[in-house]
């Protein structure tokens, strides 16, 4: 090409302007998504559920739902959706802890919906305000156990409380275990409290109604009232909603009580392997369905009832009742 | 340097320029993820949040001189088809939580103090035989048992007609009689009244607790002596541990020897009790819980006390048993002459104690 020649080719001075326009429309295209991976804005509600019975495998979900919230830069403020009566005391504190420390550094709302009892009640206490509905259930701040007995010496232990031990041991151990889910609370939500540490070491439980007016919650309002407040308090003009899903994947273990204790049933016909006594709990007992109201069913005898076969077998096969059984209450 | 060189350079400072500058704005008005605090959760470290699991130490001692009595104890077995031979060894069979170690620091008392201890375990045998033939009827087999007895300890209230009417002439002819009733009585053992009736006294429906101060848990309440109480019963008896205790009463004045410590609350009221635990008549001591005889109970606080002073209770009364035929029984140091003891036959132990 001769540069002497006329032609409508830019000169260098255009070219660069042309080039640097180019880049610069470039650059604004994409700055806002580099802004937006550094800068990371806060506009996100976790909603993570605690539901059903609590034990290792919620504790599990729970810690590491909350431990991922708190490294998440886009979460600004999360929201527990419970629903339990409780379980284990070590699951409990163990969750107790994830919110305690996730609340150090954002807002947690929790929101009950029908129960939040017992561990449930224990898991929640650090949260920044307790929403509940007006029938929902909170409470029962103290420790499920049944008396301790004297058992005959055991031969074979090394040492006598390998196996069993002195009942006057075993009651101090319960009182340790109630002082310290009593101690927590009080620590968590005495000023709130509206009664004497002993009123509330009675364990007992609150309609959401009561329990707004004794202190045992904040609010009453639902899921969608707890995240829109969990927003504003963060200040998010606009959020999002990011639900959690947590705990096992089917609904299992259940909850059941004999007459001494409260055992957590693993599967619809429960081998020995299944059912786990549990002891020691955080439990709300009353809302633990007692073994001898709970009777097995099938499909089969589900037909029965809608008048379908007229002539029963003389019992459904075990093969049959493990397939198509399940518990209900 | 080309143009094209020049341009392409152009090129790419603009473009890291801007997204370089956005990157830099974004990064410096982050608000950046601060390290978490450090948690201290002092609640968890107090001093006195471990409780005190020592469990104690007991001596049940007795302070009577009294000849050798004899105590008999009926802890409320069923009767059964084999009934135990070693009524001690296998009491609690059937029975309403009463076995033989929940009473053995009031008996070891009275047998190391050199009185006798008798233990009523109902034969089936002579039970369907006493129901047999009608018009003749004798005394009953706790009567019998009775006639041979001093002291009276009973764990059971469901005691028929004629039962109770022998109670009560055992009492009238001043046999000492000691009724460790349960909370749960109540609920589950029929005939109570009757034998409230018989012995003048009264229990309450509903346990005592105490949440402020307690022994291990709230149903666990101290009592403690009243200011007028009966001076042999509280001796060395600051305050005694009543496992789970229902209120007791008579219709005499001043016959409260022990009431729950200052903060109790009845169960059925939720509102603060002073309703006596152990009161006393003449010949008869009720006692609204029986869990406190046992072994690791007698070690709290001063509950071995008041079970030495029990005893001296039960032997220090003015009975002279006629015996099994009605004829005065010799009684001295040798105890009550004829079949002693337990006269059952020999059995199989259960396979399976149904108590606890």
């Amino acid at each position: 090409m001769s540069t002497n020649q006329p032609s409508t080719a830019l000169t260098s001075r255009q070219q660069l302007a042309v080039v640097v326009v180019a880049a610069a429309v470039v650059g604004a295209v994409l700055a806002p998504s580099v802004y937006a991976a550094t800068n990371d804005p806060e506009d996100t509600v976790a909603v993570v559920e605690i539901e059903g019975p609590v034990n290792t495998a919620l504790a599990d979900d729970v810690e590491s739902e909350l431990a991922d919230i708190r490294a998440n830069d886009s979460v600004g403020a999360v929201v527990l959706k419970l629903d339990t009566p409780g379980g284990a005391p070590v699951a409990s504190e163990r969750m107790y802890k994830a919110v305690q420390r996730t609340s150090e550094q954002m807002t947690v709302i929790a929101s009950v919906q029908s129960i939040s009892a017992s561990g449930g009640y224990y898991a929640m206490a650090p949260a920044d305000e307790i929403y509940v509905l007006p029938t929902s259930t909170v409470g029962s701040i103290g420790l499920n156990a049944p008396a301790p007995r004297t058992t005959a010496p055991v031969q074979g232990p090394s040492g006598p409380d390998k196996a069993g031990g002195n009942a006057i041991q075993t009651w101090a151990e319960q009182e340790t275990l109630a002082d310290t889910f009593v101690d927590a609370m009080m620590a968590e939500r005495g000023d709130e409290f509206q009664m004497p540490r002993e009123e509330v070491a009675q364990a007992d439980v609150y309609l959401g109604t009561e329990a707004v007016d004794n202190g045992f919650a904040d609010e009453i309002g639902s899921l969608n009232e707890a995240i829109h407040a969990a927003a504003t308090a963060e200040n998010m003009g606009e959020y999002r909603v990011d639900t959690r899903e947590t705990g096992p994947d089917f609904g299992f273990p259940i909850l059941l009580r004999t007459d001494t204790q409260v055992v957590a049933v693993y599967a619809n016909d429960p081998g020995y392997g299944e059912v786990e006594p549990m002891g020691l709990s955080y439990v709300h007992r009353p809302a633990v369905p007692h073994v001898d109201t709970v009777e097995r069913f099938s499909e089969s005898d589900l037909a029965v009832d809608r008048g379908g076969s007229a002539t029963r077998a003389g019992g459904t096969s075990n093969e049959t009742a493990r397939l198509t059984g399940g518990v209900g209450a | 340097m080309s143009d094209a060189t020049k341009l392409a350079v152009a090129f790419a400072v603009t473009l890291a320029a801007i997204t370089g500058g956005a990157a830099l704005a974004g990064y410096v008005t982050a608000d950046g993820v601060a390290p978490s605090p450090e948690i201290q959760n002092e609640h968890y470290l107090e001093d006195d949040l471990v409780a005190n699991d020592t469990p104690g130490q007991a001596n049940v001692e007795m302070e009577s001189t009294a000849r050798s009595q004899t105590v008999l104890v009926d802890p409320g077995v069923e009767p059964r088809g084999s009934v135990p031979a070693t009524p001690f060894a296998l009491l609690g069979f059937g029975g309403p939580d009463v076995a033989d170690r929940d009473v053995r620091p009031l008996a070891n008392a009275l047998i190391e103090n050199g009185h006798e201890v008798d233990v009523y375990v109902p034969d089936p045998e002579q039970q369907r035989r006493a129901a047999g033939p009608a018009g003749t009827r004798g005394p009953t087999q706790l009567g019998e048992r009775l006639a041979e007895a001093d002291a009276f300890v009973t764990f059971r209230t469901d005691y028929d007609e004629a039962e109770l009417d022998e109670i009560e002439s055992f009492v009238e002819s001043g046999g000492h009689v000691i009724l460790a009733t349960e909370p749960d009585a109540a609920f589950d053992q029929p005939g109570a009244v009757g034998l409230d009736a018989t012995l003048g006294v009264t229990t309450e429906p509903g346990y005592v607790y105490n949440m402020a101060e307690n022994d291990l848990n709230y149903q666990r309440v101290y009592a403690e002596p009243t200011g007028d109480a009966d001076a042999a019963l509280t001796e060395g008896v600051d305050r005694a541990v009543l496992p789970s205790a229902t209120p007791v009463g008579t219709t005499v004045a001043g016959s409260a020897v022990l009431r729950p410590n200052e903060g109790s609350e009845l169960s059925t009221t939720r509102a603060a009790t002073e309703a006596p635990l152990l009161v006393r008549t003449d010949g008869v001591v009720a006692v609204g819980d029986s869990d406190f005889l046992a072994p690791e109970n007698a070690r709290r606080a001063d509950t071995d006390a008041l079970i030495g002073n029990l005893a001296d209770f039960l032997v220090s009364n003015d009975r002279t048993p006629p015996g099994p035929g009605g004829q005065q029984a010799p009684t001295g140091p040798s105890g009550p002459t004829g079949p002693t003891g337990p006269d059952q036959p020999p059995a199989e132990p259960p396979e399976n104690g149904t108590a606890g």
